[in-house]
């Protein structure tokens, strides 16, 4: 056998072991060569692609391909031609996307390039894994919804508990009087025994109540100064008597100039009462200290220390880690031996994360624990200030302005007579969509404010009919729904606003912010305006990243499709074929696109049409929690007077 | 001559037992059943404190205090608010509406006389 015949020979073998290769594959393949034709491909790409047996021959081009998937109807309405271009546009470089079929099978798309010219194309069937994806999803949101549901049931159940046990305290109280007055020292002991556990399980049922509003995101912070002499000297007879009831001496060690700090009086106050209660129970004979400082962070922010100390047992390291858990003490034991509910010290933490700040515990066994709570003083806080409308002086003149309320949840219906109330404004209150409707349509409010989530028919259906009816369309809305941080008051779904002419500095400085690794990150700009896209791309090469350019939000859609997604998008408004409301409409549907963070780019002065389109979907949203009521306030108001110059002749 | 309280309370349970330990302190005691009463009768009853409900039928207590506050005949009778559990928000909610004093439920009845006879003390 001469070199030559081995050779021929091995490459034979290496033809039908490839082949093999291909045909065992799960997945199906088409390999193109340097000119796009196709040079071989395995059974899996044909029944994948349903691709008939005359199409399939080596004369057939990529583009042939495609044009055939096109006419097949595989991409829908989208215009064949820009399908093509698209994905040539990308064939030199290693690129993947996802495609449902017009059947539903989801395929994964590869194409890489191979050296010496042509790529080759992987199709995977991902089908399960997106079913897969969708349940988890689903289940995920189920869970949500139920814990929503858990927290709405507890919150009903306490108040349903506490009636009753009012009762059982009162009258055991009254009986015990009673008893006082006879002399009658055995009933008298047994009914305090009675009373003492009614109010034991009243602080249960409180806490927990507690517990399901904030787990709820219902719980609010009201930010005010808070003069902290005053404060602790509140605190001080509050837990006076928990105090001396082990023998306790309770020092407070805080410098006279300790002034103010701007933060949730009462929170503060609760979570303070909780940690020396706390100290005092685990301290007998000891001393109890609350020892107050004031600092000043890094950026200037100046922060209050609370420092609660006991010389009471202690805790080892073990159990210092389950202490913020609900319902778990430091040991089982704990609650036999000094009672408590569990909870005091979870809410504690929530409120102070609620605050901003922090709690820390060090504790050695036997010598006793330091609970440290820092707070920063909150004056900078005012969230939503992108979205709040200005609000003139003259605002508490609101009198006369009617607010329509609608929400099937009581407490804001209550919170919002409290303070709108106050402010002078004529309240009226819906419970639902459907009474909602049939209380404007009678009496047309000045402004609605409207919970998106609500039985029978929610928020948004109620704005769609509203903005369907020539009497209701130019009715201000608010939107009051929860948001979560990250989205909070971005209702565009943008995170962050810039206006043109674009300022570099605050481009760099927002490109530095928004992509953690600045290096060989990619921006996507999209902007139908090319002087725009070139400072813009100027800006962001010189911060070291790479751009990528689309002149409208359809282009940018069809980029982002074939590429993986960019660190950041700079976002247009304004521009033909998609403008950028589209665009983000179109990438909030897509999960893999909903975390890029988008900046929009727009005019200093909204144009009209942007403002129609504001003012169509009134897309002003405020969060319940978290949310001072004031900017509310502020912001009825404002929505109010461009109301009624909207309709000048409904209020005279 | 007793001092008068108006006890403004729907629950029943709640407004004998309230009642009947006001009385045994020496109170007098006159009983409004919802907010809308309340206010009537913070003018007719002319009493020296209102002990006020603030989940009520009709009128809440909040607006019923509001009310009685914005009376030039009624407003300088002291209101304490009574409510069933010590929520953060529900004192500052109370001071709001313009009471003068707040306690919770079920009361501490020594508490409770000391915040009345503070607040008639420095009205009278």
């Amino acid at each position: 056998m001469t070199e030559t015949d081995n050779q021929a020979l091995s490459a034979a073998q290496e033809r039908t072991l490839l082949r093999a290769t291909l045909e065992n594959m799960s997945q199906g393949v088409a390999m193109y060569d340097a000119n796009h034709h196709l040079v071989t491909w395995n059974e899996r790409f044909r029944v994948y692609l349903e691709m008939p047996d005359e199409f399939l021959g080596t004369d057939r081009t990529f583009s042939d391909y495609i044009r055939y998937l096109g006419e097949r109807g595989e991409f829908g309405d989208a215009d064949i031609e820009v399908e093509l271009k698209r994905r040539l546009s990308v064939l030199d470089t290693s690129h993947s996307f996802e495609r449902v079929r017009p059947d539903g099978m989801v395929l994964e798309v590869r194409r890489d390039p191979v050296p010496g010219g042509g790529f080759i194309a992987i199709y995977t069937d991902i089908t399960e894994r997106k079913q897969a994806e969708l349940a988890i999803r689903k289940a995920k949101e189920d869970a949500e919804s139920a814990s929503k549901v858990k927290s709405a049931f507890l919150a009903n159940m306490s108040h349903e508990l506490r009636t009753p046990l009012n009762a059982i305290i009162g009258y055991s109280e009254l009986l015990a009087e009673d008893a006082g007055d006879r002399g009658d020292t055995a009933g008298l002991a047994d009914l305090e025994k009675i009373g003492a556990a009614g109010r034991h399980l009243l602080g249960l049922i409180n806490e927990i109540l507690d517990l399901s509003k904030i787990e709820a995101g219902k719980m609010e912070v009201y930010i005010e100064k808070v003069v902290l002499r005053t404060m602790l000297d509140d605190v001080k007879s509050l837990v006076a008597p928990l105090i001396e009831k082990n023998g306790n001496a309770l020092v407070i060690d805080c410098p006279d100039d300790i002034g103010a700090l701007r933060t949730d009086l009462t929170k503060l106050k609760q979570c303070l009462i909780n940690l020396l209660s706390n100290a005092a129970k685990f301290t007998k004979t000891g001393t109890v200290t609350l020892r107050v400082s004031r600092r000043d962070d890094t950026d200037g922010t100046p922060h209050i220390a609370f420092a609660v100390q006991d010389s009471g047992i202690g805790m080892t390291e073990e159990q210092i880690g389950r202490l913020f858990q609900a319902f778990t003490q430091a040991d089982s034991s704990t609650t036999r031996n000094f009672g408590g509910t569990g909870l005091g010290l979870t809410i504690t933490k929530h409120f102070v994360a609620m605050l901003g700040g922090t709690i820390n515990v060090t504790s050695t066994p036997g010598e006793g624990s330091t609970f440290t709570i820092d707070l920063p003083d909150r004056a900078g806080i005012a969230p939503h200030e992108d979205n709040v409308i200005d609000v003139d002086d003259g605002m508490r003149a609101a009198s006369a302005i009617t607010v329509l309320i609608v929400d099937d949840d009581d407490a804001v219906h209550d919170i919002l007579s409290a303070t709108l109330g106050r402010e002078g404004y004529l309240l009226l209150h819906a419970r639902d969509g459907a009474e909602a409707l049939t209380i404007m349509r009678r009496t047309p409010p000045d402004v609605v404010t409207l919970d998106v989530q609500m039985p029978k028919v929610d928020g948004w259906s109620v704005l769609g009919i509203m903005k369907s009816e020539p009497e209701l369309q130019n009715i201000p809305v608010v939107m009051l729904t929860i948001v979560d941080d990250r989205n909070l008051g971005f209702s565009l779904g943008a995170s962050e606003f810039m206006s043109k002419p674009i300022d570099r500095n605050r481009l760099t400085a927002l490109l530095r912010k928004l992509t953690s690794s600045a290096n060989n990150a990619t921006v996507l700009i999209v902007d139908d305006d090319a002087d725009v896209r070139n400072v813009v791309k100027q800006t962001v090469e010189a911060a070291g990243m790479k751009s990528a350019e689309a002149e409208n939000g359809r282009v940018a859609l069809q980029w982002l499709e074939a590429n993986t997604p960019p660190a950041l998008i700079l976002l247009d408004l304004m521009m033909p074929e998609m403008d950028g409301f589209e665009f983000l409409e179109n990438i909030r549907k897509v999960e893999r696109w909903t975390d890029i963070p988008t900046v929009v780019l727009t005019a200093k002065n909204l144009s009209d049409r942007e403002r129609s389109f504001l003012a169509e979907r009134t897309l002003l949203v405020l969060s319940k929690s978290g949310q001072p009521i004031g900017s509310l306030g502020a912001a009825l108001s404002a929505l109010a007077r461009r109301g009624q110059a909207v309709k000048p002749n409904t209020k005279e | 001559m007793p001092v008068k309280i108006l006890l403004v309370e729907d629950n029943e349970m709640n407004r004998d037992m309230l009642s009947r330990r006001l009385l045994r302190n020496g109170f007098e005691v006159v009983i409004a059943v919802d907010g809308q009463q309340a206010i009537a009768m913070a003018s007719s009853e002319n009493p020296a404190i209102i002990l006020m409900d603030m989940s009520l039928p009709v009128i809440d207590g909040w607006e019923a205090t509001r009310q009685v506050k914005a009376n030039p005949a009624t407003k300088a009778i002291p209101v304490i608010a009574l409510t069933a559990h010590a929520m953060a928000e529900d004192e500052k909610k109370a001071r709001d509406a313009g009471c003068d004093d707040f306690d919770t439920k079920p009361v501490d009845i020594a508490r409770l006389v000391g915040k009345i006879n503070a607040l008639v003390g420095s009205s009278s």
